[in-house]
């Protein structure tokens, strides 16, 4: 399935769509997704910290998604570096 | 949850209104009001800021707002007014960042509510800040992890090191 994956903070720097599509297996977890965004971004965007992705939390519209959650149906997802607020 | 007011303010149309959340919090119930200001500051770690960029993912900033409008609540364990906004966009020095306040019966759960808040904003809503320099250059500021995982290797550090809060925003 195709997952679209939209950019925040200083991960917007990888993409000036605001976004990153990939393929991955349908349901598939997200810590599958979070590997197949490192391997995407080293190859695209290799000077975006692997670590920085590897800090990141995965989310739907509504809720944080861990790792061991599925992919939505809708294959929407955001990545969040780590948060900075106030 | 009319008890609890959310916003995201684009700065474009309009500053954020600490009057406006004296307004909302406001009832003849309580006799505390506590605020929280944040405004853009000129220095952050030995460098000149000329403004700031805030971006924020807002359908689920919102949500986390609520979240901890309602955590607010329960941990108060007694009626509570809250107001939470945040702004987005690009911000000079002295723009003002977030307006929380916090209305109850007496001063103490206004203060412990109002608290709640601004640290649950600044720790877990999903909002980037970028600081523009003098010399031209920008950085994103350094953050909290949202991630499972993180979370806790932060805890674990927090505790190991005696600090409050583990960082140093």
């Amino acid at each position: 399935m195709k997952v679209r994956i939209t950019l925040f903070g200083a991960l917007r720097d990888a993409d000036a769509r605001g976004f990153v599509e990939l393929d991955v297996p349908d349901h598939s977890t997200i810590a599958t997704v979070r590997e197949a965004l490192q391997h995407h971004l080293r190859e695209h965007a290799p000077t975006i910290s692997v670590g920085l992705v590897q800090r990141s939390a995965f989310a739907s519209d509504d809720e944080i998604l861990h790792n061991h959650r599925v992919v939505p149906d809708n294959g929407e997802l955001a990545v969040l570096p780590p948060v900075s607020g106030g | 949850m009319t008890d609890i007011h959310t916003a995201i303010v684009d700065i474009r149309s309009a500053p954020l209104d600490p009057a406006a959340a004296l307004d909302f919090v406001s009832d003849p119930r309580f006799g505390g009001i506590a605020t929280f200001i944040g405004r853009v500051r000129e220095h952050n770690l030995g460098r000149v800021v000329t403004g700031v960029s805030y971006d924020l993912f807002e359908p689920l900033a919102l949500r986390i707002f609520h979240e901890i409008g309602a955590r607010a609540q329960s941990e108060i364990g007694g009626p509570v007014k809250l107001y939470i906004a945040h702004a987005k966009g690009d911000l000079r020095i002295g723009d003002l960042a977030v307006v929380i306040a916090a209305a109850t019966p007496h001063r103490d759960e206004a203060f412990r509510a109002c608290r709640l808040a601004i640290e649950a904003v600044k720790h877990e809503a999903p909002i980037w800040k970028q600081e523009h320099y003098t010399d031209g250059h920008s950085a994103w500021s350094e953050g909290c992890s949202l991630c499972e995982e993180h979370k806790e290797a932060e805890l674990l550090a927090m505790k190991h090191s005696g600090d409050a809060h583990g960082h140093s925003h």
